[in-house]
């Protein structure tokens, strides 16, 4: 029998982890959001009046079953931090992380492979936990593919090894099979995005490169504000029911057939958009059989 | 509220600037230091310099001796200026709490509230950096945390050019490890006090009550108690908002030595702070002297006033013991700048004691009596003795 990511993470560092085992009914979809730390959102309702930002995780955790950390970006993962979050949540969270910018935006090219093993050393302790459920490599729309691009992804990829991993191309020029066949050879997630329609962007594929795994992230569809450079323009959309609908009834069912485990993220954090249309994407997977499980106090109501 | 202060800080930022407008000084050793003065000092060095042992103030012979291959240039301040304009130009469609460093590369902006605008703080901090280096070719270190102080400590911790996130709730774990010396608030004679109870790091005074400080600190205690647990509420100033103060400054003509002739020169600062003070009805709570000397080297003291008084004579005598503070060197002095603030309207307690009462009187009569005379015959119709010898 192959071994899981945990398994085969846990196996490379020497170590005997096994992954814990999920409760029985709760589902492989997990639905979250890019980020949950967003004083906006209190006044959007989402959290209670006077929530400060370090008790939103819990409440967060109460709602949803996975996070995206999006700061991990911005700053280096720090094992004591990370620690402290995966504390604050219940056994059966999950996170995905990003990798930091130092490795996918602004690589040094002496440095990057410390940068890895500062970046594993900052995620150990939800990897220990079994709590990790993907890194995320979030490629910038400017990483063209090229062979030194080609040549550096695939180190990157190599010195990553081991954890369950996603890459996130923004630009168009990777949607190629060879791409693809080259993911799957590694059993790394591609991630399927939704995005404005934008020539040069990578294009919404529901291709599964990984057994383990397929991600999906939803950005928002606004035209405008994707050029302005202002992230809260950039992301600033609602999603109609109807295209939550199309998502999940044709591409997030086709991927869940080709993957053990499914997360989807939604980026469109303006006025607490985003963990609404997650909520209405979960009510929508759920009623085709692919429940999403918000309350894992509760988990066998849930299970359908 | 939660407050997101973010701290740009560009390290060694004389020498930041001159290698943003000279490539050629990249990767080699730098110090800024006064040219052609026989006994010229450090003002700022590069990391390269930094690593071979040159360290600010340092006499630049020494450091030339440490470090041969060390490419010395002076000092440009107006260039340093010129930057850190371009830098809070940078900052202002972000925030209207804009709190730049005198042309040290430092720089507060407060976007607490801004996200719904601007996205997360520490987006914007990431943008501000990345315009930095795109646009100036400066490469800052940045921290976002919930205020003043403890950004400041954590761009300290990442120098060169590190970033660091500090959340609400988070500041007094966060300094436990901190070596006290990196703590701003935490001075000179508190430093040598608390190494003296073996206390060197933010975490092991945070351990102590208010109580225990209290016994050798005094009312200090309050400040120390706060400031290591990373309690700071000191606001992030608007653009251009300065705390009200008095300036006053003087040049030699010739770098001067002589006690009565720099004493002399104090004093003309004095009259003139002491006449912006009084025509605004106000009175000083603190005076701040800062030296500096003629190779390149600054000295600089303050002490309170207390009572507040707007009185030459009165502040002179604080002015001048604040002076001799700051200049415990043997060498010439070439330019004095007096401050006043922590302006206050004038006490209205009156002195107890009848012969105290008399000499603030006789005192404020006189100072009366000079500001009639200048009023009405100019500035110059009248001086103090003292005045002559500079």
């Amino acid at each position: 029998m192959p071994l899981t990511v945990v398994e085969r993470w846990g196996v490379m560092m020497g170590m005997d982890v096994m992954p814990p085992l999920e409760p029985a009914g709760i589902s492989r979809v997990r639905v979250g959001t890019s980020g949950y730390s967003y004083p906006e959102w209190v006044n959007a309702g989402f959290y209670p009046a006077g929530t400060r930002s370090g008790r939103m995780l819990p409440l967060y955790a109460q709602q949803f079953s996975a996070a995206e950390l999006n700061y991990t970006w911005y700053q280096m993962p720090k094992a004591v931090a990370i620690d402290r979050m995966r504390r604050q949540v219940p056994p059966h969270f999950r996170f995905a992380v990003k990798l930091t910018r130092t490795m996918t935006h602004e690589v040094d090219r002496d440095q990057w492979r410390g940068q890895v093993a500062r970046y594993r050393d900052g995620v150990a302790p939800l990897a220990l936990a079994g709590q990790l459920a993907a890194v995320l490599l979030q490629l910038p729309a400017s990483f063209e593919r090229t062979r030194p691009r080609r040549h550096y992804l695939a180190a990157l990829l190599e010195e990553l090894a081991g954890l369950p991993l996603a890459v996130e191309f923004r630009h168009v020029s990777w949607a190629t099979d060879r791409v693809f066949a080259e993911l799957e050879n590694r059993r790394v997630a591609l991630v399927a995005v939704d995005a404005p329609a934008l020539p040069y962007l990578f294009p919404p594929l529901e291709v599964v490169t990984s057994p383990d795994l397929f991600y999906v992230r939803f950005h928002g569809r606004n035209l405008a504000g994707w050029r302005s450079g202002n992230m809260q323009q950039q992301f600033d959309y609602a999603y109609g029911a109807a295209e939550l609908q199309e998502w999940a009834e044709t591409r997030i069912a086709a991927m869940a057939g080709r993957s053990r485990r499914g997360l989807v993220f939604f980026n469109n954090h303006v006025r607490a958009q985003a963990p609404a249309n997650a909520r209405q994407l979960m009510a929508m997977l759920a009623h085709q059989g692919l429940p999403e499980d918000a309350s894992w106090s509760d988990t066998s109501s849930t299970s359908t | 509220m939660e407050r997101h202060v973010i701290h740009i800080n560009v390290a060694d930022f004389a020498v930041a600037v001159e290698r943003a407008m000279d490539r050629r000084l990249r990767e080699r050793p730098v110090v800024i230091a006064p040219d052609g003065v026989s006994r010229a000092v450090v003002y700022d060095m590069s990391e390269e310099a930094y690593q071979a042992g040159v360290r600010k103030g340092m006499a630049l012979r020494r450091a030339v001796r440490l470090c041969p291959d060390v490419r010395i240039l002076p000092p440009h301040p107006s260039r340093y200026e010129q930057v850190m304009q371009a830098l809070v130009r940078q900052a202002l469609p972000y925030s209207p709490l804009i709190e730049p460093g005198e042309a040290d590369g430092h720089l507060f902006v407060d976007v607490t509230g801004t996200s719904r605008l601007f996205g997360p703080p520490v987006d914007v901090a990431w943008r501000l950096r990345r315009q930095a280096w795109t646009e100036l070719s400066l490469a800052p270190g940045w921290a976002v945390a919930p205020n003043k102080l403890v950004a400041k400590v954590a761009t300290r911790l990442v120098k060169p050019d590190g970033d660091a996130i500090v959340r609400a709730g988070d500041e007094a774990r966060f300094l436990v490890p901190v070596p006290l010396h990196l703590v701003p608030g935490i001075e000179h004679r508190d430093l040598v006090r608390l190494g003296g109870f073996n206390l060197r790091r933010a975490g092991q005074v945070a351990s102590l009550s208010r109580d225990a400080l209290q016994a050798p600190f005094g009312r200090r205690a309050f400040h120390l108690f706060d400031v290591v647990r990373g309690i700071d509420r000191s606001p992030v100033r608007p653009v251009g908002h300065q705390p009200p103060r008095v300036v006053t400054a003087h040049t030699f003509e010739e770098d001067a030595h002589a006690v009565p002739v720099v004493e002399g020169a104090l004093y003309g600062l004095v009259e003139k702070a002491g006449q912006v003070l009084r025509r605004q009805s106000l009175a000083a709570g603190r005076v701040m002297v800062t030296v500096d000397f003629s190779d390149g080297l600054r000295g600089a003291r303050q002490r309170s006033l207390r009572p507040a008084t707007a009185n030459d004579m009165a502040l002179f005598e604080t002015a001048r013991s604040v002076l001799h503070m700051a200049w415990r060197r043997r060498v010439r002095i070439r330019h004095l700048r007096l401050m006043c603030d922590r302006l206050t309207f004038p006490p209205a307690q009156r002195e107890l004691f009848p012969s105290a009462a008399d000499a603030d009187r006789r005192q404020t009569c006189l100072v009366s009596a000079l500001d009639r005379i200048r009023q009405r015959f100019g500035t110059d119709a009248i001086k103090v003795g003292r005045t002559l010898a500079a």
